[in-house]
């Protein structure tokens, strides 16, 4: 099927008009203060007050920043981007709060405003900087808290308001829903492949996402080989198929609620003993680490991501592929939220071994790796272009250190971004997908 | 950063003033420790004096007491050394450094401020990184610490006892022989981190003789070039890590007199230890005056890391124009921000 | 009242009072804000990746090495010297022994303080000017970060220049100091001392049940 290049610029300009799509939040304009800061004291626990307290201000964090490094910008220092969450701390929750309101002054609409490019459009959340810093702060997830508190406060950026309100509206993604996977899937059964779907019960429920259906499509035919050729009970479900999570995104977590039950209970009601989320960035974590929490309870059924799921498949002898061999030079580029905030690196290396390709990783590998830029939603808010096309810049001098001829990926997110970044730069190397390379070359 | 060079006088050339004044003016009160003329009285035990003070030959008396020198029950040489640092060192110190103050201030009346050429040109480069500046403040902090300690320790009872009595100077004489004991092993390690981050950049290159012939541009017509530094500055450079060193070691044989050291030793270390201190804090005055206000420009190279673009050219002009071929950033202000797009932070709000 | 019966006397008891129960009411009133159970199954465990943490993040990794030499050098420079000093140093130990807790311990040599000293200004002057020279810091920063360091830097200067025990009064000024910090320390981001556990082993049990090795 291959990519084709009219709908990747297609989405190019659907993206350029979201910010006109998006409407009004239901935040008052002079509640929005009290919108953050309710969200804010709900979500400060123990693990962030002693993180916020222990900051020394050493500026580590900055130097592990791709867009820190890129642009040498000190205000995209990580840690900064806490300071509107720090200032609620230290006056509303700080056992020394009211040493502290003597000199902190109070938060203001301007304050969560400014705040509002640096954990969104400059911060892909993709957790390198708690990797450096001393203290152990978790930058990341705090990065997560105050767009939570902005989102409520009515300040996500247009683009992605504007995905996430369709989501949390229609329930679909760039126009995406029922209609357009039933469609999917009646392509993939003209090409003779048998496609379950809507099955009443299935040991395994597999996710894809909007990225898959309208452009890598190669991607979603692949994991259907893959799928058939285990001869698993297994099948796709028009109720619940999108891995993307946009409230998660963006913060918003009626949204986010909304989306990740919607999958964890129709798997519960397919009796389904997994979940695979397909190659999709936050998809994982939004489903594996949080979808419990959302849920409340503990899920009756497994979470994998679809790399993790081949190298598992491999590992135990039931995946079986013909090598493509040892002149096939290839670099790995770990999706940040599956590698360092998922746990995913083994697998995806297992699976390479087994095609037999010669893998050479990059300089920054595995849980250190750079960002590709364009996680977090990034790739939908408009006002983070520079940013995304300063991390691909750096992306792209670490896959030309490795000399490797293509750079293979489980992550529609990068996919796009990196193929943005090469379509920009005129750079040759192909971006591949590494359940494409699977399905390609299935015993 | 706003230029550092008045017009008028300043705050700093009034330091200068009152250090040189106070210099040359101590060392009349430095002839007063000669004690008046003995009161002569025969001595019944002249003879075994004399042979104890060992006044008429060498020779060490045997004691059990252990150690270096202890068979030395007077040291007569003690005597000597004690009136030539009182008496010709310090005084010949306040006067050197006070002239070199005053020769400073007089180059200041007559050339002025050196200003920029063509004034400034509102662009920015990069001249120091951050390493470059924090060792230099370092090192300067050092210097300053163990200039100002060592000054109270060597003219200190001059200057200071006389105002603040014998109880108040005593505490700061022994802070300030703490203070300088230990922050002195630390200046050596300034001044080797110094050296090895600039070094490269001091290496002499036989334009630098043309620069010292021409005075730096003060002789004959036109411009002189010169790389990242010039004449005078490596000069300094090679001064501070041949003094510093000299004074580094001959304090750290004064500091750990555990290597069996005898006084002869120590007295020659500490007339060796002052004289290049001496030497190294004239100096200091010259670099100090000439990077604030006798050179429009110069502090904030240290200070920002930055220089305007036509101090570049006019004082540097070879190391100029290789920051301009190599194409790097010359900037509106003093971040490192012009080579990336225009970042539009401004909020969307709903 | 003399100023060295002040200092010695009310003025130590005072700071040293709030020194303890500062450092408690901040330390429990942190912790008392609880975490929220996670039900998400984990991959390995959150325990052994929270006290992992706290040894494998005295060794940054090679990844940030380069960029972060600094910081790091001086730092430890800084924090060795300070621990060899505070509770090693003759002086102190004596103090210890006689004001506080009853016992003391071996002390180190009068070279080996010295030494250690030089090692923490070293560390110390390093660290203060870096954060006022490099532009993230110099944003980052706040004015307890200049205070709480320039505030030590003098506790320790003070400290060196009474270092001959020969006058009270520099003596004084250096427990006067010293006691001063003891007051501050509560409020400021000197409390890292006591935090800094618990902020790597909450990030070590984040990543830890999520099985990647921080």
């Amino acid at each position: 099927m291959a990519i084709d290049m009219n709908v990747f610029r297609g989405f190019a300009e659907q993206i350029k008009m979201l910010p006109q799509m998006a409407k009004p939040t239901d935040c008052p304009e002079n509640q929005r203060v009290q919108h953050a800061k309710a969200v804010f004291a709900e979500k400060l626990d123990a693990s962030k007050a002693t993180q916020l307290e222990s900051c020394m201000h050493c500026g580590m964090c900055a130097e592990a920043c791709q867009f820190y490094i890129e642009t040498e910008d000190p205000s995209l220092t990580p840690i900064h981007k806490l300071d509107l969450l720090k200032r609620f701390y230290r006056r509303e929750k700080a056992p020394l709060r009211f040493f502290h309101r003597l000199f902190e002054p109070e938060i203001t609409e301007a304050d969560l405003e400014a705040t509002q490019f640096l954990v969104y459009e400059s911060c892909t959340e993709c957790g390198r900087c708690g990797l450096a810093c001393p203290m152990g702060i978790d930058i990341a997830s705090m990065v997560n808290v105050t767009r939570q508190g902005l989102a409520h406060a009515g300040l996500i950026p247009a683009g992605l308001r504007a995905v996430e309100q369709e989501q949390g509206g229609r329930g679909t993604v760039f126009g995406v829903g029922a209609e357009q996977l039933k469609q999917a899937v009646e392509e993939l059964r003209a090409k003779g492949h048998v496609v379950p779907i809507d099955k009443k019960k299935a040991d395994i429920l597999v996710l894809s996402s909007t990225i898959d259906i309208l452009l890598f499509k190669d991607a979603l035919e692949a994991t259907v080989k893959v799928m058939n050729h285990l001869g698993v009970d297994w099948t796709v479900h028009t109720c619940a198929f999108e891995g993307a999570n946009f409230g998660l995104l963006s913060g918003y977590e009626r949204v986010q609620r909304f989306a990740s039950e919607r999958i964890t209970s129709q798997a519960i009601a397919l009796e389904a003993k997994l979940v695979i989320v397909p190659e999709c960035g936050h998809a994982y974590p939004a489903l594996r680490w949080e979808g419990a929490n959302v849920h409340g309870s503990p899920l009756p059924f497994e979470v994998m991501a679809l790399s993790e799921f081949l190298g598992r498949e491999v590992a135990e002898g039931r995946l079986q592929v013909n090598p493509i061999g040892a002149d096939k030079h290839v670099t790995y580029h770990d999706p940040c939220k599956v590698g360092r905030h998922g746990g995913v690196f083994d697998e995806p290396r297992a699976v390479l071994e087994a095609l037999g390709v010669d893998l050479r990783e990059m300089p920054n590998n595995q849980a250190a790796n750079f960002c590709c830029g364009g996680g977090a939603g990034l790739f939908v808010m408009e006002k983070a272009e520079p940013m995304r096309n300063a991390a691909f810049d750096l992306k792209r001098r670490q896959v030309e250190a490795t000399g490797a001829d293509s750079v293979v990926t489980a992550c529609g997110s990068c996919r796009v971004n990196l193929m943005a970044g090469a379509g920009r730069t005129q750079w040759a190397t192909p971006i591949e997908s590494l359940v494409e390379l699977v399905g390609a070359n299935l015993k | 950063m706003s230029c550092f060079c008045p017009k008028s006088g300043s705050g700093s050339l009034a330091a200068v003033l009152v250090l040189g004044i106070l210099f040359t003016w101590f060392p009349a009160s430095a002839e007063e420790v000669n004690p008046a003329s003995p009161i002569m009285v025969p001595n019944p035990a002249a003879d075994l004096w004399r042979a104890v003070r060992q006044r008429d030959a060498p020779g060490v008396g045997q004691t059990q007491v252990g150690g270096v020198e202890t068979g030395v029950l007077i040291d007569s040489a003690g005597e000597d050394f004690r009136n030539f640092r009182r008496q010709d060192f310090i005084g010949n110190a306040a006067i050197f450094i006070g002239a070199f103050a005053a020769l400073i201030l007089v180059f200041y009346f007559t050339r002025g401020c050196i200003n920029i050429p063509g004034g400034r040109s509102g662009r920015k480069i990069k001249r120091f990184a951050d390493f470059d500046r924090t060792l230099h403040w370092f090192t300067a902090i050092l210097f300053i610490f163990q200039a100002l300690t060592g000054m109270i320790l060597l003219f200190g009872r001059f200057v200071v006892l006389p105002v603040l009595g014998p109880e108040a100077f005593g505490v700061i004489a022994s802070a300030c022989l703490e203070g300088h004991n230990l922050f002195g092993p630390l200046f050596l390690v300034a001044l080797f981190l110094l050296f090895i981050r600039f070094v490269a950049r001091n290496i002499p290159k036989r334009r630098d003789l043309t620069w010292l012939m021409r005075g730096g541009g003060a002789v004959g017509e036109g411009h002189v070039s010169s790389g990242f530094f010039n004449a005078g500055e490596k000069i300094w450079f090679w001064a501070i890590v041949v003094l510093g060193l000299t004074v580094s070691i001959s304090g750290l044989i004064l500091d750990f007199p555990i290597f069996a050291q005898g006084r002869e030793t120590m007295q020659l270390t500490l007339i060796v230890h002052g004289i290049t201190a001496v030497l190294l804090t004239a100096g200091s005055l010259a670099h100090i005056y000439i990077g604030t206000i006798g050179s429009e420009g110069s502090l904030e190279s240290m200070t920002t890391g930055y220089v305007d673009e036509n101090w570049a050219e006019a004082h540097h002009d070879l190391w100029h124009a290789e920051i301009m071929e190599r194409g790097e950033p010359v900037v509106e202000q003093e971040t490192e921000k012009s080579e990336t797009p225009p970042i539009d932070a401004s909020p969307d709000k709903a | 009242m003399s100023i060295s019966e002040f200092v010695d006397g009310p003025f130590w008891y005072f700071s040293a009072g709030v020194f303890v129960i500062g450092v408690l009411w901040r330390l429990i009133g942190m912790l008392a804000l609880g975490t929220k159970t996670d039900y998400s199954v984990p991959r390995a465990s959150a325990a052994s990746g929270a006290i992992g943490i706290n040894i494998t993040r005295f060794f940054p990794r090679r990844d940030f090495w380069s960029r972060i030499k600094l910081q790091v050098v001086a730092g430890y420079l800084f924090h060795v010297g300070l621990f060899a000093l505070l509770f090693f140093a003759a002086p102190h130990v004596d103090f210890y022994r006689e004001r506080v807790l009853g016992f003391g311990w071996p002390a180190l040599p009068e070279w080996a303080f010295i030494v250690f000293s030089e090692i923490a200004f070293l560390g110390l002057m390093l660290l203060i000017l870096h954060r006022m020279m490099h532009p993230v810091t110099r944003l980052i920063s706040s004015r307890g970060d200049y205070i709480g360091s320039i505030l030590l830097f003098l506790v320790m200067l003070t400290g060196c220049l009474a270092l001959a025990r020969s006058h009270e009064s520099l003596r004084i000024l250096h427990f006067f100091l010293a006691e001063l910090l003891l007051l501050y320390f509560p409020f400021s981001a000197l409390m890292h001392t006591f935090t800094f556990p618990f902020s790597r082993g909450f990030m070590g049990a984040y990543y830890g049940r999520r099985g990647v090795k921080v």
